[in-house]
């Protein structure tokens, strides 16, 4: 027999008279602290803290990992020692596996760093293991810690009237969150989202806007002192398209009901599984292929492929986006990987304000190939959608960016 | 025999799951970290059985995809045990779920979780009524500690269909005897 709701909540009724006794209610410091992190007046400022915190904590342990360690390791030790024993200097193979090198008055040189050798076995690994471990360890980790705390609920909660103007709620900042991390998991969480336009944005939303925690770390690595106004593009593009995509899109954006759970204790068995879990699936995904890319990228270059596209898009890069002309080989190379054409942008002379633009570019243009295969999971019309809206996106987008840095009299 | 986690968001279903089979699935303290189902296995008196870790649902009526995918779980297996798993200091609206089950016909046991939640703030469930009520198992328990998770497993096999009418029958009954005795029940 089934019941009605009405008879349904009847019966608990009556069983939990039976069975539940409810003493008088303690006001307790969690629940003291609960309410000061959720309340707008002191939230705010605690979220903005604790958001400035992750931020900090996470540029000085990847920094201090990245350039106090592995940069000196791959850079001393690992690259001259591949150069030195890897057969056939100069051919094909040395050149995709560990050194294109480069030609300075006539001769052939080999690189000095591994930023800007583009080998297999010099960039790909070192942007794996030098740059992209560090960053997404230390990622991790604090965000295992937010969510174990339980702040990502509140989080959510003070966010909530900002993310309505963009056709989503305060939960969305869950799967935003997660896909600094990585997108793949980012996308599978907007399926917390209650219709298909609010998942549809913020898919679409993820894939250009969001930097991967791969990317922020090669970022944070190579151009530092331009990662403020690299992010603060990319949230502005956030919500500019948000706004604009909210109001084409037809369909409903209910509001949020949320539990906020109370504060716990993180336990330090799960935070460790957690961090160690996705590091781990991260690296699944990512290792093979950042080199694969890499070997790709570089094949394609002795081919001459990517100077052909460059050459065939070089006028829209130049005219349109206001970049150097030589940035289209990487700009074209970041189909296959973003981290290595930030890190390939890097060596490449230009102004601050185009090396903004550029890596802006990089970041907006293409989801990484993982993320695409994700969503294609969740709905092939509505990759199709994401594509169609990140190509206008990137044109609009690039050339507004180059338009700004004219009226600001800096492209 | 297969035995599905089901219960509201956030109310430690993939704690269960990860104690129960040995995995690693990622739990966090916010609704909405399981959006997808997760399979794993676990030994019952020395049989291997299947165990799927549900995303949370708050009814059997779905409102996003994470919902229906749990949904669909639970009408998609055929000879399924059922693990409610409720947050003790919800209790009500993790009974409405729990009810919703049993009026399908699907044995259930009920692991009442996070007692320490409750006591926190002042709510004492008499688990052993709740059970005689319901005619299922009922279990305290504290996942993340480990708290009853070996005595939820060892009840398992105490799961069975129960008719909605015995359970208003008893309600009413302990409710006669109740105030016969002139007490509120709870001991």
């Amino acid at each position: 027999m089934k019941l009605g709701v009405e008879e349904r909540w009847d019966l608990i009724d009556r069983i939990s008279k039976e069975t539940v006794t409810f003493g008088v209610y303690r006001h307790t410091l969690k629940d003291a602290i609960g309410e000061l992190t959720i309340k707008p007046m002191t939230g705010i400022p605690v979220a903005i803290a604790i958001l400035y915190g992750f931020w900090s904590v996470f540029g000085s342990f990847a920094g201090f990992f990245t350039d106090g360690f592995f940069v000196r390791l791959f850079d001393a030790y690992w690259l001259p020692w591949l150069q030195a024993v890897f057969p056939g200097e100069g051919g094909w193979l040395y050149a995709i596996m560990v050194d294109a090198g480069g030609i300075e008055s006539g001769e052939f040189v080999l690189s000095s760093n591994c930023l800007e050798s583009f080998g297999v076995l010099t960039s790909g690994l070192f942007v794996a293991i030098g740059v992209v471990l560090p960053a997404i360890l230390i990622f991790y980790l604090m965000l295992a810690i937010l969510e174990d705390i339980g702040y990502m609920p509140r989080l959510a909660v003070l966010i909530d009237t900002m993310l309505h103007k963009i056709g989503l709620h305060g939960y969305a900042i869950v799967p935003t969150i997660l896909s600094l991390g990585c997108n793949v998991p980012g996308v599978t969480a907007t399926r917390i989202l209650e219709t298909k336009k609010q998942r549809f944005i913020m898919m679409t939303l993820l894939a250009i806007f969001i930097p991967c925690g791969a990317q922020i770390g090669i970022m944070q690595d190579v151009v530092p002192d331009l990662m403020g106004w690299i992010l603060l593009y990319l949230i502005i593009g956030y919500f500019i398209f948000g706004y604009i995509l909210n109001k084409v899109i037809p369909g409903r954006a209910p509001e949020f009901l949320i539990d906020v759970p109370p504060y716990r204790r993180p336990m330090l068995s799960n935070i460790g599984k957690k961090v160690l879990g996705r590091v781990k699936g991260f690296f699944m995904v990512a290792l093979p292929f950042v080199m694969l890319g890499c070997a790709i990228v570089g094949v394609f270059y002795q081919l001459g492929v990517i100077r052909f596209l460059g050459d065939l898009l070089a006028p829209i890069f130049v005219g349109w986006f206001g970049v150097p002309a030589e940035t289209a080989g990487p700009l074209v190379a970041a189909f296959l990987r973003k981290d290595l054409a930030v890190a390939q942008l890097s060596v490449i002379e230009m102004t601050k304000y185009q090396m903004i633009t550029a890596v802006v570019l990089v970041s907006i243009y293409f989801p990484c190939v993982a993320t695409f295969v994700m969503m294609l999971k969740e709905g092939l019309k509505e990759l199709i959608g994401a594509l169609a809206v990140l190509a206008v996106t990137v044109f609009l987008y690039g050339g507004l960016i180059h338009l700004i840095g004219k009226l600001l009299g800096v492209a | 025999m297969k035995i599905l986690l089901m219960g509201h968001p956030n109310v430690g279903k993939s704690v269960f799951f990860n104690r129960l089979t040995g995995a690693n699935v990622t739990e966090s303290n916010y609704p909405g970290t399981t959006v997808d189902y997760t399979k794993g296995w676990m030994k019952i008196e020395g049989e291997d059985v299947e165990l799927t870790d549900v995303p949370g649902t708050f009814s059997l009526d779905p409102k996003d995809r994470a919902e229906e995918v749990a949904v669909a779980m639970l009408h998609e297996s055929k000879d399924v045990k059922v693990i409610s798993v409720i947050d003790a200091s919800k209790i009500e609206r993790g009974l409405y779920l729990a009810l919703e089950i049993i009026e399908e016909g699907y044995p259930l046991v009920i692991a009442l979780n996070m007692r320490d939640v409750a006591e926190d703030k002042n709510i004492l469930i008499d688990a052993e009524n709740l059970e005689r009520i319901l005619g299922i198992p009922v279990v305290s328990t504290v996942a993340i500690s480990g708290e009853g998770i070996k005595e939820l497993v060892s009840r398992l096999k105490d799961a069975k269909p129960v008719k909605v009418d015995d359970i208003i029958a008893n309600a009413a009954k302990t409710t006669i005897t109740a105030d016969a005795a002139g007490a509120g029940g709870a001991t």
